[in-house]
């Protein structure tokens, strides 16, 4: 669907900027010796990432390009306050899952996934959750990111919608085949720099070509009591809360988190996270603000399609070469995150599938890196089939983000608390799951008994957020008290009002379900508390040492693995 | 009100600069370290 409102590029000028953009991302990666390319290396290049790349890869992967448009719409949706209610809680999922990354890291210094850990931990089925929820996602992730380049392309050229998913989803896989993850963090950075670069000198431009802060001041006529409120409750409530619910889990649920957290220098984890997170922020709010000067010009989105706001914007006021600029930084944040997307499914794959399920802990590291080459080229056609059929996902994104919602609090318990079981993880997933659908679908009327169930469920699932947010920065006690104080909060306000709001009290149940639940078997459990000792063991690295060079100074940390084991538990070997 | 709102829209580019001339420096210092081990940067 083209417009002649916005303005249009011809093809070869649209073909040129797409050449440029995935040639020269390829070029970058033919710098990376080939002989690295070990299993370890594939997917989380080592363990060593240094602070700089371990940085931009995390900014430039959790910065898609639905992050700008859904800021933009944000903002136009809910004024002064909207974008923050975006980029704050996104940026705030990265700040959250550090503490906790610290912990996986220590207990698994050399796993590729958070499966491995949860594997070595308690066995394949609460594993093979852990992985089939992180799957989903990176293929949605995956499928939403081919659309928004579909898309685009679309809007400002006369090229088909299909003809940009396909050159997106081929330039993607063509530079982060061969190198995998290293690929994928080498080319972030160059991609980050870029979207950077572009955003410091867009946000101004479009700022100052509409008229500036004396035409934004004027405009505020145009907004409602609530959007002119930096406070306005009903930001908070349709746009912030749920954002606010799913910040763990969505840290929990998405590999290329953790496969980052695994990657950097173990030194470096808290200043790379906080890095990301105040980029992030800054970079998603600030492209957020267009859609708040859109909304005080009394600017209407094109056919009623918000994702047109800032295309609109940029074509209104600046000249080409800035439609030209905000192109490239549309295709940059969704290659970014595609190309994190395809190296997470590969390490699932390799690691949790054929690693852990497959070669029994004895896997051949060759067959591992075809394991991870063949499912990033079946993830790509998968992905762009369904881009460009553009299919119904809505119901895929509900039951990823319940599971991701439900798994939160075992993953966690799991890796501090010793009397967590593997049948309290997997059952509390899964009666977590069904009570969710139960309330989200409206099985059960959410009214009398069973409305006061669901709301009582939610409020221990709001008391767990809150708790396990500040337990993961100040202890346990501090935990403790604020999941309590939210719990009782929760109980005295939410009770008889949560019902009204079935997407937000479905997500809290999943979150309470799962928690009671696995706290009521594991300590009905008669098991023995477990070693964490033992998880370091279990988790084996896939680096080929032969191809090491001599002198490297972290060859010889404590935890180097011994060469001749690699992927085998210690405990099976 | 004129100034405040400017300066709502304008500091988070100026963040994003911030953050970005950061990253830039980390990577240098990184590359540099890479080169002094005589290993590759990822």
């Amino acid at each position: 669907m083209n417009s002649e409102s916005l303005y249009q590029f011809s093809i070869w000028t649209v073909i040129a900027l797409l050449l440029a953009f995935y040639g020269g991302t390829y070029l970058l990666t033919l710098g990376l010796s080939k002989k690295k390319n070990d299993a370890d290396a594939f997917m989380v290049s080592n363990h060593r990432i240094g602070f700089g790349i371990g940085a931009a890869s995390m900014t430039a992967t959790w910065i898609w390009a639905a992050s700008f448009y859904a800021a933009a719409t944000s903002g136009y949706q809910y004024g002064v306050s909207g974008p923050i209610h975006y980029g704050l809680w996104g940026a705030l999922m990265i700040l959250f899952i550090y503490p906790f990354g610290k912990r996986f890291r220590k207990l698994a210094p050399n796993a590729a996934t958070l499966g491995e850990l949860i594997h070595a931990r308690h066995g394949s089925s609460s594993q093979l959750i852990l992985a089939i929820s992180n799957v989903m996602g990176s293929l949605i992730s995956l499928m939403v990111n081919f659309t928004a380049a579909g898309a685009l392309v679309s809007v400002l050229s006369p090229m088909s919608f299909q003809a940009g998913v396909i050159i997106a989803g081929v330039g993607v896989l063509l530079y982060t085949l061969w190198s995998g993850f290293r690929a994928s963090v080498m080319t972030d950075f160059a991609q980050l720099v870029a979207l950077m670069a572009i955003a410091v000198v867009i946000i101004p431009a479009v700022f100052f070509s509409m008229g500036g802060p004396t035409e934004l001041v004027a405009g505020l006529d145009n907004l409602t009591a609530e959007q002119a409120n930096f406070f306005s409750s009903e930001a908070i409530l349709e746009q912030g809360a749920p954002f606010f619910v799913a910040v763990l889990a969505y840290a929990i649920g998405n590999q290329t988190i953790s496969q980052r957290l695994f990657a950097v220098n173990e030194d470096h984890i808290k200043p790379t996270f906080l890095t990301a997170t105040v980029g992030y922020g800054a970079i998603v709010i600030g492209l957020g603000m267009i859609g708040l000067m859109a909304l005080t010009l009394g600017i209407e989105p094109l056919n009623g399609d918000m994702n047109n706001l800032i295309p609109q914007m940029v074509s209104g006021y600046l000249p080409p070469i800035f439609i030209a600029l905000f192109f490239i930084l549309v295709i940059g944040s969704l290659s970014s995150t595609a190309d994190s997307d395809l190296s997470a499914l590969s390490a699932i794959m390799m690691a949790d599938v054929y690693g852990k399920n497959i070669a029994r802990g004895n896997p051949d590291t060759h067959k591992m890196l075809l394991v991870g080459r063949i499912t990033m080229i079946l993830a790509t056609v998968a992905a762009i089939i369904f881009a460009s059929f553009s299919l119904d996902i809505l119901v895929m994104l509900v039951f990823v983000g319940a599971l991701w919602g439900a798994i939160v609090f075992p993953v966690i318990a799991s890796c501090f608390w010793s009397k967590v079981t593997n049948k309290a993880f997997t059952t509390s997933v899964v009666i977590a799951m069904i009570l969710f659908c139960l309330a989200r679908f409206e099985m059960l009327p959410l009214a009398g008994g069973f409305g006061l169930m669901f709301e009582v469920l939610a409020s221990i699932g709001g008391g767990i957020i809150i708790g396990l947010m500040v337990f993961g920065f100040l202890g346990r006690m501090a935990g403790a008290v604020a999941g309590v104080l939210a719990l009782i909060a929760m109980l005295i306000f939410a009770t008889g009002f949560l019902r009204e709001y079935t997407v937000l009290l479905a997500s809290l149940t999943a979150y309470g379900t799962s928690t009671l639940v696995c706290v009521v078997m594991s300590l009905a459990s008669r098991e023995a508390p477990f070693d964490f000792d033992v998880i370091r063991e279990r988790v084996g690295d896939y680096s080929d040492h032969s191809d090491e060079e001599a002198g490297s100074a972290t060859d010889t940390a404590d935890d180097a693995p011994q060469p001749g084991i690699a992927g085998q538990p210690a405990a099976q070997s | 009100m004129t100034a405040l709102l400017g300066f709502y829209v304008l500091i988070w580019p100026a963040v994003t600069l911030g953050v970005l001339i950061l990253i830039c420096r980390a990577v240098i210092r990184d590359r540099r370290q890479a080169k002094k081990e005589h290993r590759e940067m990822v």
